[in-house]
């Protein structure tokens, strides 16, 4: 048995899933099942929101440690099912290890939704979520062609790589503004609900829930550092928003 | 109402999208968000407390999610985090920042009050179904 590709095997599937928005917990529960399959005397994982560390050794091995530093993450739910189906066929012996690291690449480079998809999807969502919170058809039309315009800059912004709560202040300010420059012009609209609706495509809602998740399960540290993303995060949309708005009222 | 709630389907839908939920998922996604909201809607006319309509709602949602995990054979958090995004209290913390630019901190801090309780509760809820899921764990290991 070749234990350094196991635990490459094990390391590249935590990192998948660590980088499309796996909860901590997640991660590390896959990489210990990989691990587990032959009787290893130790197996340490410890995973953060930002690195993953392992260590096995046994009497008939050297001992192995890997760390691998997570920079970039980029949601992808996909991806984290996908990984987790894997190494869950991995673990019952379905499928050979050989065969499951090309599944792995496979995974890794299952391309995302066409651009124009998330653009109409974010647009949508806008449209819609301005319909639950009390909006009429005129706000939600309103919405959609915010949500448009959000859609693109978010692209634009990622295309350009920049930080994520500078993204924000500035999407924030857009809907702001583009929501009171026609409520202004359209008569009958509810300025306060198409900008909640609006910014709901903005919501943290996967550093949220895996906030939570982490905490209940124990990962303390992730738990406090997805909870103080999602803070910074709202922090951020909310101070786009005000800016535009106290401008507009002030003048 | 019924607007309310089909509009609830697919803005989860197309809130998953941006997640990218794979293809197949997405129909559920929109059910878990569309029952979720009739739930929290129905609860809101009873008992008129918001704070109780967003916990027996996020509780429903973590039931739906977690028997479409066991069913599905996926990850939870597929079902739950865009199932969840109606209830985030974002009319609350807008309502918030508005009081606090016209400089009526008392509003603030009713409105930011009610945001935190609601994220509290919907905190509650999901770690509440957690829990029992880590207890199944254990002791089928």
């Amino acid at each position: 048995m070749n234990f350094k590709l196991l635990l490459k095997f094990a390391m590249q599937a935590g990192e998948i899933m660590l980088r499309s928005g796996a909860e901590t917990y997640r991660v590390e529960d896959t990489i210990m099942r990989i691990l587990s399959v032959y009787d290893l005397e130790i197996i340490e994982v410890f995973v953060t929101p930002t690195g993953i560390i392992t260590t096995i050794d046994d009497q008939k091995i050297e001992m192995t440690t890997k760390l691998k530093r997570i920079k970039s993450r980029s949601i992808r739910l996909d991806k984290v099912a996908l990984v987790n189906d894997l190494s869950r066929k991995y673990v019952e012996g379905q499928i050979s290890l050989k065969d499951a690291i090309e599944e792995l690449k496979i995974i890794d480079k299952t391309p995302p939704y066409h651009p124009l998809i998330i653009i109409s999807a974010t647009s949508f969502t806008s449209a819609f979520f301005t319909i639950v919170f009390g909006g009429n058809l005129r706000d939600c039309l309103i919405s959609l062609s915010i949500g448009i315009i959000l859609g693109i800059i978010q692209r634009l912004f990622i295309n350009l790589q920049v930080s994520r709560f500078l993204t924000d202040i500035i999407c924030g300010f857009l809907i702001g503004f583009s929501a009171l420059l026609l409520t202004t012009i359209i008569p009958l609209t509810n300025l306060d609900y198409i900008i909640i609706g609006s910014i709901i495509p903005l919501v943290p809602g996967v550093a949220i829930t895996n906030a939570i998740r982490d905490t209940i399960e124990g990962n303390l540290l992730s738990g406090i550092s997805r909870g103080i993303e999602a803070l910074f995060i709202a922090i951020s949309i909310a101070t786009g928003v005000g800016i535009i708005l106290k401008l507009w009222f002030h003048f | 109402m019924i607007l309310q709630i089909i509009s609830a389907f697919f803005a989860t839908f197309f809130f998953a999208v941006l997640f990218n939920v794979s293809k197949k998922e997405l129909i559920y996604c929109g059910l878990v968000g569309a029952i979720g909201w009739l739930i929290y809607l129905f609860i809101f006319k009873l008992s008129n407390s918001i704070i109780f309509s967003n916990f027996i709602s996020a509780l429903s949602i973590s039931i739906m999610s977690r028997i479409l995990a066991k069913l599905r054979k996926m990850p939870i958090s597929i079902f739950l985090i865009p199932g969840i995004i109606p209830l985030v209290p974002g009319t609350g913390m807008y309502k918030t920042m508005y009081a606090m630019l016209n400089q009526n901190f008392e509003e603030a801090a009713f409105y930011g009050a009610q945001s935190l309780q609601i994220a509290g509760v919907i905190a509650i809820a999901i770690i509440f179904i957690a829990s029992f899921d880590t207890l199944s764990h254990k002791r089928t290991e």
